[in-house]
């Protein structure tokens, strides 16, 4: 027990985020109020859902680099669709629709031509920024009727909507990671691809269905990100991959596979979203944020795959 | 490695079908044959596409990639990648630039560049074959760091003012051939030499082909991984001088966005993207078939938005068609 204890990444990870806030609350006295704690989600939810898919993906040993253009891709789709004349609950569904289309490309062309992720999601990261370039061209619509935001900017009581959806989305995550045979899947083909595919894990399909699925994921936090900044524009998102990656190693995540945990990931989608809040309020510029933010990606998968060779 | 495979021709058919097979079967094949379809659909639809004037500038603009991805088809062939290029090439510039605006000449701006691209390349290599990390993440994150150390440096401003004298490496022409040509030419023969024939070149081949068997016959994998990375640097550096002499100027976004070309350049040429099968003939031929697609579609009439579309569904069809070709050839490699 004692032993479990000190080696658990996430307890560590705790630590971290408890250290940074109070470096934090003494760096601005804006920091540690309710209404900025709360206003901080509003920024890391969409990094989250996101992230939640990315951990499934990672601990499979696949990545997704296209996830900051498909956020665009969406966000324009619903936009200029709407501005188009499409209602806008149709438009919403037609962003769903092209999010999921867009997650099922990439699990087409990873399984069926059985191409590393890396390679085909650089690929749909130049193709659906490209496409939201081109439909857009490069081109914004901002006027929305006023209930669109509802999805980014409302409130329940003291708490942003898009919280609890973060909420109920990480509880779903967990209870697919940790208790269900399609969990287990994603973590034997993390571990031995080829050992799972001959013990009878489709692993096609479970590959298929988790690009698919941040898809979906990447739908909602578009469609909630175009709601927060009622803005639909092409350049949106950019180096989001970057964000969600980094909360994800920095989570435990073993980007060679077969390790990670969703209380880590969320634990990762935290300290960076203090970070980032914390370094705004302290006023320090974005450039050294970007810098910041590269070193941290860097050093956490050094730290992760350094212990992890002790502990073996 | 690519010649290993054994004929496996019947006896008795011609000789001549045997070796265009065997050139069939080599990595920059399909992309040549791509190359030349699509210059003469040009040709046809685009009066004044196939002339000499307007060849030299496709490969006046692809030359900058082209110099880059030369070097990031040997961090490739060991099975590595490199996403960083982009940031890089904006940094040197931005440190060729200051050597240009404070010296002048061609010899300090290009020491400058190049000794940036190196340390910047010796801090990838160093991360991905001492640290251990996944080459996608230290590119990954130096694509970021790089671009903060550029804002930091510049405080956000622009490097103008560049001297004519540092600016002949881009504009230039000698015996009427644009400079960045001649450059990209050059490179480009010095790579073919080296990949075929330096021990170095031979052990890339064999580390991306096979790095147990390779460290097993007693290579050493993380010195021969560590100098493609270095390499990449240099070159980077070199060709943000070429991209200094064409812009003149130095934003702090410039290159953003050149690490996807560089590598679309490297794989839609033939290059496997696994590693251990490519040339640097392959990495020619590919930027030569971005350059004339991207001239292509612009004389075609087509909105420069989609710049990025073209670029994505070229890697994946050139990615596609690798794929494929693997699958019916049976070659793992």
């Amino acid at each position: 027990m004692i032993r479990n204890l000190r080696f658990s990444r996430e307890l560590v990870l705790l630590g971290v985020l408890i250290a940074i806030m109070l470096v934090m609350a003494q760096l601005s006295p804006f920091f540690f109020t309710l209404g900025n704690l709360l206003d901080t989600s509003r920024y890391f939810v969409e990094i989250g859902l996101i992230a939640l898919g990315m951990t499934l993906i990672i601990i499979t040993a696949g990545i997704d680099l296209s996830v900051g253009a498909g956020l665009a891709l969406v966000s324009v789709a619903v936009g200029f669709s709407f501005a188009a004349g499409l209602p806008l609950p149709l438009a919403l569904v037609l962003g769903l629709l092209t999010g999921l289309g867009a997650g099922l490309f990439n699990g087409l062309f990873i399984t069926r031509l059985d191409l590393h992720p890396l390679v085909v999601t650089l690929g749909t990261f130049a193709l659906f920024r490209g496409l939201a370039y081109g439909l857009s061209d490069a081109d914004a619509v901002s006027s929305y009727p006023a209930w669109f935001a509802y999805f980014g900017q409302a409130y329940l009581g003291p708490i942003p909507g898009q919280l609890i959806l973060f909420v109920v989305a990480v509880i779903v995550a967990w209870i697919v990671l940790s208790r269900t045979s399609f969990g287990r899947y994603v973590y034997a083909i993390g571990s031995n691809e080829e050992a799972a595919r001959f013990s009878g894990v489709p692993v096609w399909r479970v590959k298929l269905a988790l690009y698919t699925g941040i898809g979906f994921l990447v739908a909602l936090a578009a469609i909630i990100y175009t709601s927060r900044v009622s803005t639909a524009r092409a350049d949106s998102g950019l180096g989001l991959e970057l964000d969600v990656i980094a909360a994800v190693v920095l989570g435990g995540a073993s980007i060679y596979g077969g390790v990670g945990t969703v209380a880590g990931t969320v634990l990762g989608v935290l300290i960076i979203a203090t970070l980032r809040n914390g370094l705004v309020l302290a006023g320090v510029p974005s450039t050294w944020q970007l810098f910041l933010l590269g070193i941290l990606v860097i050093s956490a998968v050094f730290l992760n795959e350094f212990f992890r060779k002790r502990e073996e | 490695m690519s010649e290993a495979r054994p004929p496996e021709v019947a006896e008795g058919r011609p000789a001549l079908s045997e070796s265009v097979r065997r050139w069939l079967m080599r990595p920059e094949a399909p992309a040549l044959v791509f190359l030349v379809l699509l210059m003469v659909v040009f040709s046809l639809a685009a009066d004044g596409f196939l002339r000499g004037p307007n060849i030299q500038t496709i490969l006046t603009q692809v030359a900058v990639v082209g110099i880059i991805a030369l070097a990031v088809n040997q961090v490739i062939l060991c099975g590595e990648i490199d996403i960083s290029t982009g940031s890089m090439l904006g940094l040197c510039a931005v440190t060729a630039g200051m050597a240009a605006t404070a010296a002048g000449g061609l010899v300090l701006p290009l020491l400058a560049g190049v000794a940036t691209g190196a340390i910047a390349g010796a801090v990838n290599g160093f991360l991905v074959t001492l640290g251990r990390i996944p080459a996608i993440i230290v590119t990954l994150g130096m694509l970021y760091a790089l671009r903060g150390v550029i804002l930091l440096i510049t405080g956000g401003s622009f490097v103008t003012g560049i001297p004519a004298d540092t600016r002949v490496l881009g504009i230039g022409t000698v015996l009427g051939l644009n400079t960045p040509v001649i450059v990209l030419f050059t490179l480009f023969v010095v790579m073919a030499l080296v990949g075929g024939h330096s021990t170095w070149g031979r052990n890339v081949f064999a580390v991306g082909g096979n790095r147990r068997a390779a460290r097993l016959a007693g290579l050493s994998v993380d010195r021969t991984r560590f100098l493609a990375f270095v390499l990449v640097g240099v070159f980077t550096g070199i060709a943000s001088v070429i991209f200094l002499g064409r812009a003149g100027a130095v934003q702090t976004t410039a290159g953003t966005g050149i690490e996807l070309q560089v590598i679309a350049a490297v794989v839609v040429g033939g290059t496997s993207i696994a590693g251990g099968r490519g040339s640097a003939l392959a990495v020619l031929v590919g930027a030569t078939l971005i350059g004339v697609i991207l001239n292509g579609v612009l004389l075609l009439g087509v909105p420069s938005v989609w710049q990025d579309f073209v670029l994505g569904a070229l890697i994946l069809l050139a990615v596609s068609v690798d794929a494929v070709r693997r699958r019916m050839v049976g070659d793992e490699a």
